[in-house]
């Protein structure tokens, strides 16, 4: 790791012309995030008399990744949303050359002395339950209130229409499956069958996705204050109920749909969402997306263990991402599904 | 073979938190320390139990099989369940077993498929023995969360 220093440093070097004595220091790669390699480090330096300090934030494309994505897509996400005060980190240089970094990387602002809570602990918010969750809900509110063209989120995007994004999400993940599963999936084909049964009505307006907004993806601090919302890594415009679904699926919950992310009530969360986006929560179609959800995360899963199965990234987050969320999103979905065959029958 | 496979995992999960962890400088390598510890206890879970469901899930579809070969019109599909409800396991081994049952798999996919284009009553029953099937295959498949302090 150490051998990124200096390489970080040229780097930086080369784009402030105006900046001396660089110097890059505590670097630190942070775990978790298996789509990104991830570095937190502080960089100094002079600008004429002046000495300046800036803790930042690299994310470096890995070999291979838990979601394959492009990483200017997460990077245009902080460019639109930093100036409307959303709290995001402020994206400073994205960078395609191979030469730097052997791969492709960003930089962004570091957001010092915060926490994120692990999806994996059943109170991971403990006394800030209450502010988090109302301030968790009212973020992706403001996120589906944002207008994509004004803030410069739908450049260089393909339009969306409402009444086709839920067949190109069901595509784009039914495809993951087909390529990635390692043994039969009787569970993730039955609800591939039943999305394409009961695709939904039109989204109310096409908005800005996050596609991964969840506990465990942003950061707040001491006072209970969410400071960052991070890893837009799968943003795309789309339904935004897709990302109120994914907010509230089992598996963030310790399989407790009630109290999503162990954070406040589904009921007072969904209300929360409903005022801050001027959007309502259509009951039908919130159904069929908590349904494509549990089975997007099932693709997400059997990727990580295709990725780790054949040595492409052994990140041993991917093998418990396999293991594990596999086990919970099969369970989800089975339970589900053979209550929706039952009444469909009845 | 003794101390038992769980009871070992066990041990080594409390060596990794307690006696390594603390002596790790990277924040990523203790993050990895955490994520294997939790996946030696799984694995000594799955150690005990693994050929057990596999066997069991193995014996279930093939009697499932056997009682749709009279509901299915399709000769092939018919022929295919026929062959795979006479079928056994010969080896314990895990991933005979697993190799077993991804075929298996296989097959119950197709028959669902099949199934639940058919409004009868047959079909229903049959559409819910697939599903109950399912349910306790993923029931009985759960893996405790190791929840640590």
């Amino acid at each position: 790791m150490e051998d990124l220093v200096p390489r970080i440093s040229a780097y930086l070097a080369h784009r402030m012309p105006a900046a001396s004595n660089i110097e890059v220091s505590g670097i630190s790669r942070i775990h978790g995030g298996a789509s990104r390699e991830t570095f937190r480090f502080n960089a100094g330096w002079n600008e004429g008399d002046a000495k300046v300090t800036r803790p930042l934030i690299l994310r470096r494309d890995p070999v291979a990744s838990l979601i394959e994505t492009e990483r200017d897509l997460e990077y245009n996400a902080y460019r639109a949303f930093h100036p409307t005060g959303l709290p995001v980190p402020e994206p400073l240089y994205l960078e395609t050359d191979l030469q730097w970094l052997d791969r492709p990387f960003f930089m962004m602002e570091q957001i010092e002395g915060c926490l994120a809570g692990s999806p994996f602990n059943p109170d991971p918010y403990g006394s800030h339950a209450e502010k988090v969750g109302r301030q968790f809900w009212m973020h992706l509110g403001r996120i589906a209130a944002a207008d994509p063209d004004a803030i410069g989120f739908s450049t260089n995007l393909e339009p969306v229409a409402p009444d086709g994004a839920a067949a190109r999400e069901l595509a784009k993940w039914e495809k993951v499956i087909d390529e990635d599963e390692l043994v039969p999936q009787p569970v993730a084909r039955a609800a591939i069958r039943w999305l394409h049964r009961n695709m939904p009505s039109p989204a109310e307006r096409i908005c800005v996705v996050h596609g991964d907004y969840r506990s465990g993806n942003f950061l707040y601090d001491e006072e209970g204050d969410i400071r960052a919302i991070l890893d837009w890594e799968m943003c795309h415009l789309g339904d935004p109920l897709e990302d109120v679904a994914w907010a509230a699926d089992p598996l963030w919950a310790f399989e407790n749909p009630d109290r999503p992310g162990g954070m406040i009530s589904r009921a007072e969360g969904f209300r929360i969402w409903e005022e801050e986006s001027g959007l309502t929560i259509d009951p039908e179609r919130l159904r069929w997306w908590e349904i494509f959800n549990s089975l997007k995360g099932l693709a997400i899963w059997i990727s990580a263990g295709k990725e780790y199965q054949t040595g492409a990234n052994r990140d041993p987050v991917l093998a418990f991402s396999s293991w594990y969320c596999t086990d919970v999103h099969n369970r989800v979905l089975a339970r589900r599904l053979a209550q929706f065959s039952r009444e469909a029958r009845a | 073979m003794k101390p038992d496979v769980d009871t070992v995992m066990q041990g080594f999960l409390m060596t990794l938190l307690g006696d390594i962890a603390p002596h790790l400088d990277a924040e990523y390598a203790v993050g990895n320390t955490g994520i294997m510890g939790m996946m030696l206890l799984l694995a000594g879970e799955e150690y005990d139990r693994a050929a057990d469901i596999r066997a069991a899930e193995n014996a279930e579809m093939r009697s499932l099989f056997g009682g749709a070969v009279s509901f299915v019109d399709d000769g092939r599909l018919k022929a295919r369940l026929n062959a795979a409800a006479s079928g056994k396991d010969t080896s314990l081994r895990i991933k005979a077993l697993d190799a077993t049952n991804a075929s298996l798999l296989a097959l119950l996919i197709e028959l669902h498929e099949y199934v639940e284009a058919v409004d009868t009553s047959s079909a229903r029953r049959l559409e819910e023995r697939i599903w109950d099937y399912l349910i306790s295959s993923t029931e009985r498949r759960k893996l405790t969360f190791p929840l640590l302090a």
